[in-house]
């Protein structure tokens, strides 16, 4: 008896250790009072400008007497997990934020409202194709498009100058033929790269795969299946192998944009290009103040010349958590938020709208309007549940694009790995 | 100790004063119900936090491994049994034993490294003395109290493919073929770096565990050993060992739990890539629960470490059974 105790203390020490998650959940009860009410909205830091937000929950609470907003701004890091307590909650928030590729793992576990019957009157007609499309599930709309931003090649027009190049690349031959010239002008400083591209910027050879008329999956229904080895995508990988090669950038083969900061290292100024997002060239600033007026941006090019390559939209969608006692409240909280005022200040602010497709306040600035003039052929990843999961877990492609450039694998092992591991996250 | 102690007392206490014995039961029966109670008492409040914190937590893991437990479960609030499935859907993912292999050789690698690095380390000390002795140890104590993700972050710069002092230094050493060479193209090589950066933050506790072990061992015993013209090698066999021995066990026994769950370091530095061949089984905890929200299938990955772990750490637990008062010689 003696030793049973022992061995179970000492199994549950262990446990202790190594134990990472437990939890229980309670059920969500519909109940609506008669008086004084709060809406809570959580929006995401660095979404929507204060001066926007403070106007738009006056107007609201003005027209609906008796309705507090709530409205906290969340964190990106460590939202997945905060998500998921507060949709578990009896009190969740009314209305969350989500960004766009993790929307569909939400909406396919029936947690959020269903909002079909109300996207006519949430401004419908004018949404962002790509967002509305990551809000979908099973033929359902269960989450509105928010905003969007995409990736665009930021550049020093100095150095474009003194390289002698008259225009901003309008097809791929061009932007090789600028890497050329950059070369012979600045290459002798061992320091200097025409472009900086890590190994691992994943959304910019999504880019290029589009461009040739891949994508990562194919849909049937709400079944998908990879397409790495198709010859469309296989073209897009060759494509960025060359332009890795052409730019003799060191960034690192086996790390992504953001390990080290390529913005950072844009602010050095020995880069004369890099694809980023528009407040990129913003932190790029805040080393290197002068930078600013020296740079430009041009979406990237395509193969075909004159027309601009397809870009992976990255942005938001708004949804209502299912357990949200106010839903009535929050679908006319949304309602103002689509509406054409508000979306014009959000383009002012220098993003894409969602539900606006006029995009002229963004050609004010030069690095905004290249982002605008690409969003229109945006796309997103494929809209499946488990995309969340690769994102926040394992992602094939970086291991594919690291293994192809090193030269670990050849094109078809490298593609045909990644479609497998790809194929077993979706199912997963 | 204890012996030496009570056959002292039983031959000092003359024969014929023996107490009075009537008195002293009735002492005792006074206080019984008190003096019976009051040590449990005095035992409760750690029991219950005990059970809250440590049998609570483990009893809802077991349980949770046992249901589909995703978001929407969650968020619904249901309970949805699946008897075994999740074990079974775990257990037939050719994926887990590869995990599970790798998990214990890699602990099995990283505790021998950290024990002999500690033991040696430890031996040394010993002979050094004055500023270098003070060096030592508080490089050490630095090592030691770095926070882990520094640690992990400058073992990333240290390792970076461009920018990395090591290919830089080696390039300069004439290994050319370090130019840009990535240290995380492979599983194995990846594991290696994470294995060195794990060794460098666990050795010195054990090292200081050890450390302390010998400054028991008396010295005379050392003197003694000299005289008797014994060896380096015989004077740590006879005389350290026996004292070290017990601490070596624990600190081995403390090391394959900490180094078998250790998530952070493996995590930051390459998320268990690339193509997942530096996934060990915390990662795959972390995948399956955090990233891919499957509570039920992860609960079933920690409860299947828990018995990983017990069958490694079997034959100290039998010892620990075995001998009282902790002593695991």
């Amino acid at each position: 008896m003696k030793r049973l105790t022992k061995v179970m203390a000492g199994a549950a020490a262990i446990a202790l250790a190594t134990a990472g998650c437990a939890g229980s959940g309670g059920g969500g009860s519909e109940e609506s009072s008669g008086g004084p009410r709060t809406l809570t909205v959580w929006l995401m830091n660095g979404s929507a400008p204060e001066t926007l937000t403070d106007a738009l929950n006056k107007e609201f609470e003005g027209a609906n007497e008796g309705v507090t907003v709530k409205y906290e701004v969340q964190e990106w890091n460590g939202i997945q997990d905060k998500l998921t307590t507060a949709l578990a909650s009896q009190n969740p928030p009314d209305i969350i934020e989500l960004g766009n590729t993790q929307a569909p793992s939400f909406a396919a576990l029936d947690v959020l409202t269903d909002l079909t019957a109300d996207v006519d009157s949430m401004n419908g007609g004018q949404w962002l194709q790509s967002l509305k499309a990551s809000g979908e599930w099973d033929g359902k709309q269960f989450s509105t498009p928010f905003y969007a931003a995409n990736r665009s090649v930021i550049y020093r027009t100095d150095m474009f100058e003194q390289a002698g190049i008259a225009a901003a690349p309008t097809s791929r031959q061009e932007w090789l033929d600028a890497i050329t010239k950059l070369r012979a002008k600045f290459g002798s400083d061992p320091q200097f790269q025409a472009l900086y591209l890590p190994g691992q910027n994943w959304y910019t050879l999504l880019s290029f795969i589009y461009d040739e008329g891949g994508d990562i999956a194919e849909a049937n229904g709400t079944e998908f299946k990879a397409t790495m080895s198709s010859p469309e995508a296989k073209a897009g990988l060759e494509f960025y192998k060359e332009l890795v090669e052409a730019s003799g950038t060191t960034a690192p083969k086996d790390n992504d944009e953001q390990n080290p900061e390529q913005a950072g290292i844009y602010g050095q100024g020995k880069v004369a290009m890099m694809i980023a997002l528009p407040w990129e060239l913003g932190t790029a600033a805040k080393d290197n103040p002068d930078i600013e007026k020296n740079s430009s941006a041009f979406p990237i090019p395509s193969k075909n010349a004159g027309e601009t390559a397809p870009v992976f939209q990255g942005g938001s969608n708004l949804a209502i958590p299912v357990n949200s006692k106010n839903t009535d409240l929050a679908k006319d909280y949304l309602r103002l938020l689509l509406s054409d005022k508000y979306q014009t200040q959000f383009a002012e602010a220098g993003m894409v709208p969602g539900a606006s497709t006029d995009l002229s306040a963004l050609d004010a600035n030069p690095v905004s309007k290249a982002m605008a003039a690409a969003s229109k052929n945006g796309r997103s990843v494929p809209a499946t549940p488990t995309w969340a999961t690769i994102e926040a877990g394992q992602n094939p492609l970086k291991d594919m694009l690291t293994a192809y450039l090193t030269g670990v694998k050849d094109i078809d092992t490298a593609t045909t790995d990644a479609d497998t591991a790809l194929d077993a996250a979706f199912t997963g | 100790m204890a012996t030496i102690h009570n056959t002292i007392r039983t031959d000092t206490v003359p024969a014929g004063t023996s107490p009075p014995a009537p008195a002293r039961a009735s002492g005792r029966k006074r206080a019984g119900l008190g003096e019976k109670t009051i040590p449990y008492l005095l035992l409760a409040p750690a029991v219950l936090v005990m059970l809250v914190l440590l049998a609570w937590p483990a009893l809802q893991v077991i349980g949770i491994s046992f249901r589909k437990l995703d978001l929407g479960e969650l968020v619904r609030g249901e309970v949805v049994w699946v008897g075994v499935t999740n074990y079974t859907e775990v257990l037939s993912d050719p994926e887990f034993w590869t995990i599970t292999l790798r998990t214990v050789l890699f602990t099995a690698a990283v505790v021998a490294g950290t024990v002999v690095a500690g033991l040696l380390i430890a031996v040394l000390m010993r002979h050094l003395t004055g500023p270098v002795k003070v060096f030592v140890q508080v490089t050490l104590v630095l090592a030691w109290a770095t926070p882990i993700l520094a640690t992990t972050t400058v073992f990333q710069w240290i390792f970076d493919q461009q920018y990395g002092i090591l290919n830089k230094t080696l390039v300069k050493l004439g290994f050319d073929s370090f130019q840009g060479y990535s240290w995380f193209s492979s599983g194995t090589s990846t594991l290696t770096v994470i294995g060195m950066l794990i060794l460098w933050q666990a050795v010195p506790f054990v090292c200081f565990t050890i450390y302390a072990g010998l400054l028991q061992a008396p010295k005379e015993l050392y003197e003694a050993a000299a005289m008797d013209g014994a060896s380096a090698w015989q004077t740590f066999s006879t005389v350290s060992w026996p004292t070290i021995r017990p601490l070596v066990t624990l600190a081995t026994f403390l090391s394959v739990i900490w180094d078998f769950k250790v998530f952070a370091q493996v995590w930051a530095i390459r998320g268990g890539g690339p193509d997942g061949e530096s996934t060990t089984l915390p990662v795959l905890l972390y995948l399956r629960g955090i990233a891919g929200r499957h509570f039920g299938v992860a609960s079933a990955v920690a409860v299947l470490m828990i018995l990983v772990l017990v069958v490694l750490t079997a034959r100290y637990l039998q010892l620990l059974l075995r001998t009282r008062e902790g002593d695991v010689s």
